[in-house]
C-alpha cells in the first residue's frame, strides 16, 4: 500500500474511533455519578449524525468482514486460537437449562 | 567475521533487543545509539517522584551506563541517529556514517502538543526526560497553582501526585470523567473523589482553548471554555505518538494507528530491520486491530522479542490483552482487553457479569472491597474484557491473570468455579473475580428460563 493511503486509513480510523468513543460515552454515563456532557464543539457532523448511527446498525459480524476486507487488521500475526483444551465443566445442577 | 547490530533508542524496548541479543550471542557487535545523557531508568516512577511518594529521582535508575560497557554494549549518549541509509546499511549520528548489519528501531514516542495558541510558552511541562523532570520538580516548591491538562493515565497520576505535594491543582479534559478513553462511567465517582481528597478540582467536558503569555513568553493562565485558569505551570498530559519520523524517512511502512507496522517477531518491511517498543503498532488479541502507546513492560517484551529473532531463536510475540493497571489518588483502578464503553463504541457484543468482594477476608483489619466486572462473548461465554477497582490491593494481580485467562479462552464459566486462596491477610473465602461471574451465569439462566418459558 502507498504511504498516501496508509496515512489515509490512519487518519479515517482516528476519525471514526473518535466519533464512535464520543457516542458510547454519551449513551453509557447515564446518570453515571461524577460525569458531565463531552465538551462538544460541534464539528464533525458528518461523523456524528451519519457515520456512528450507521456503524452501530451494523452487525458485529459483518464489520469484522469490512475491516478485515478494508485491511485494517495487522498482517504477519496469527490470530489467537482461544482454545486451548475443553474447559472445566460445572456440575449438571448448576449447567445451563 | 562477527556482525553488527546498532540500536536506535536507550528505553526499555531499545536496551532490552541490546542487551539480550548480546547475551544470547557474545559475538555480535552491539551499539546503543540514544539522544540523551540517561539510560535504564523507570520514566513511570516520575509522577509519585513529584507526589513525594518515592523520595529522589536517583531512585529511579534500574542500571548505569558503565553497567551496560562492562556487558559488552558499545554505548553512545547523547547521539542522536539523523538519518538512516538502509540501502548502504548505515545511520548518520553527528555527521559520521556507523554501518550495521541488523538494525533495530526504538525510537519511543513524543507527547501530542496541544493545537491551541500559546503551546509554545515556557511552563509548558512533558513528563518524559529525567533531568527536565528533576529541574521541574525544584521549580514546584515555588508553586502555588498548577494546570495538568489531559486525564490520561500519565495526567491523573501526575494531578494526582501534585495535589498530595499540596499544590492547587485544576485537572482540565474535554471528556465527560477522568480516565474517559480506557474507563467505564461507573467508575468515574470513586476516582474523581479519590482525586478530589487529594485537593485536585476536576474539571471534565472543558477543553483548553489557549494558553495566556505574561508578557514574557511564560504561561500564566489557561484558557478553557469554562473561563480562565491562574497558573504557575501547565502538565500537558495528552496521547503519546509514536515517533516515526526517522523510521518513515529511512522507508519502513506504518500501520493504521500510526506505528510501525511488523510482524509477531518485530521485523519491518524491510530486511535486517526490526522496531519494538512506543514506537510500533500491535494487535489487539480481540479484535487484530493494531494499537499503539501501551505499557514499558510491553516495550520491554517485544524488545526481547526482537532480539530472539536477531539471534536465530525465533520468539513470536501474540497479541496484546493489555492488562493495565494504576493509582488514582489513593484509589486503584484496572483491567483488562476492553470495557464497556470500548466495547461499545467499536460495536462488540458482551453479555456482563458484576459482582463486589474483598480483597482479604472481611474480618481482617484493612478488608477492602473490589468491584469486578466481566465481559463476556454472547454464546462462548469466552472473557473479552472486564474493569476492576479498589481502595484496596489486589486489583493488579487480578487483571494479569484475566488476561491471561482471556488469551487462552477461559468463560465465564471457568471463572465461576475458579479454585481460589483463602488466606485472612491475602484473601477472602469468596473470590471476588468468582463472585462477579457466577453472578453473570445466574442472570444468564434466569433470562434463558424466562425464554424457555
Amino acid at each position: 500500500m502507498s504511504s498516501g493511503l496508509v496515512e489515509l486509513q490512519a487518519r479515517l480510523r482516528d476519525r471514526a474511533e473518535h466519533h464512535l468513543r464520543m457516542d458510547a460515552m454519551r449513551r453509557l454515563r447515564g446518570d453515571a455519578p461524577a460525569t458531565v456532557e463531552p465538551y462538544d464543539d460541534h464539528r464533525g457532523l458528518f461523523w456524528r449524525y451519519l457515520f456512528v448511527p450507521l456503524y452501530r446498525r451494523i452487525p458485529w459480524e459483518i464489520k469484522q468482514r469490512a475491516i478485515k476486507a478494508g485491511r485494517m487488521t495487522a498482517s504477519g500475526w496469527t490470530p489467537p486460537s482461544r482454545e486451548p483444551s475443553r474447559p472445566w465443566q460445572p456440575p449438571d445442577a448448576l449447567k445451563r437449562p | 567475521m562477527s556482525q553488527r547490530l546498532i540500536v536506535i533508542g536507550g528505553g526499555g524496548a531499545g536496551t532490552a533487543a541490546a542487551t539480550i541479543a548480546k547475551r544470547f550471542d557474545p559475538d555480535l557487535k552491539v551499539t546503543v545509539f540514544t539522544e540523551f545523557p540517561d539510560i535504564a531508568y523507570s520514566p513511570c516512577g516520575m509522577p509519585f517522584v513529584h507526589g513525594k511518594e518515592i523520595p529522589k529521582f536517583e531512585d529511579l535508575f534500574l542500571s548505569t551506563v558503565e553497567r551496560y560497557r562492562e556487558d559488552g554494549l558499545d554505548m553512545r549518549m547523547e547521539t542522536a541517529v539523523t538519518d538512516i541509509d538502509l540501502d548502504r546499511g548505515t545511520v548518520t549520528a553527528r555527521n559520521t556514517h556507523e554501518g550495521f548489519d541488523k538494525l533495530v528501531i526504538a525510537t519511543g514516542f513524543t507527547w501530542q502538543k496541544p493545537d491551541v495558541p500559546g503551546a509554545n510558552l515556557d511552563g509548558l511541562h512533558y513528563v518524559k526526560d529525567i533531568r527536565a523532570a528533576a529541574e521541574f520538580d525544584k521549580r514546584l516548591d515555588s508553586y502555588k497553582r498548577v494546570v495538568v491538562h489531559g486525564a490520561t493515565p500519565l495526567g491523573v497520576e501526575m494531578a494526582g501526585g501534585l495535589g498530595r505535594r499540596g499544590l492547587q491543582v485544576d485537572f482540565v479534559d474535554e471528556g465527560p470523567w477522568a480516565l474517559s478513553e480506557v474507563l467505564d462511567p461507573d467508575v468515574a465517582e470513586p476516582v474523581h473523589k479519590a482525586l478530589s481528597d487529594r485537593g485536585v478540582t476536576i474539571r471534565m467536558g472543558t477543553k483548553v482553548q489557549g494558553f495566556v503569555d505574561d508578557g514574557n513568553g511564560r504561561v500564566k493562565a489557561v484558557q478553557t471554555s469554562d473561563g480562565e485558569l491562574e497558573c504557575d505551570a501547565v502538565v500537558v498530559c495528552l496521547n503519546k505518538l509514536p515517533n516515526t519520523d526517522l523510521a518513515t524517512a529511512a522507508g519502513i511502512k506504518l500501520g493504521t494507528s500510526g506505528g510501525v507496522a511488523v510482524d509477531e517477531h518485530m521485523r519491518t518491511n524491510k530486511d535486517g530491520v526490526w522496531a519494538a517498543g512506543d514506537i510500533i503498532e500491535v494487535p489487539h488479541g480481540l479484535t487484530m486491530l493494531p494499537i499503539h502507546g501501551l505499557t514499558g513492560a510491553h516495550a520491554y517484551a517485544q524488545g526481547r522479542t526482537a532480539a530472539f529473532d536477531i539471534v536465530g531463536r525465533g520468539a513470536r510475540y501474540d497479541p496484546v490483552w493489555i492488562p493495565w493497571g494504576m493509582h488514582a489518588g489513593d484509589y486503584t483502578v484496572g483491567g483488562f482487553s476492553i470495557g464497556e464503553s470500548l466495547a461499545s463504541s467499536i460495536g462488540v457484543p458482551y453479555v456482563l457479569a458484576k459482582g463486589v468482594g474483598v480483597n482479604k477476608a472481611r474480618y481482617y483489619p484493612g478488608a477492602q472491597r473490589i468491584h469486578v466486572k466481566l465481559l463476556a462473548e454472547p454464546g462462548t461465554l469466552k472473557l473479552i474484557g472486564g474493569q476492576l477497582h479498589s481502595a484496596g490491593t489486589g486489583v493488579k494481580e487480578r487483571c494479569d491473570f484475566l488476561a491471561f485467562a482471556a488469551k487462552r479462552g477461559a468463560t465465564l464459566e471457568d471463572i465461576a468455579y475458579m479454585e481460589n486462596i483463602y488466606s485472612p491477610p491475602i484473601g477472602a473465602l469468596f473470590e471476588p473475580m468468582a463472585i462477579a461471574a457466577q453472578n453473570g451465569l445466574n442472570e444468564l439462566y434466569k433470562l434463558e428460563r424466562a425464554a424457555a418459558v
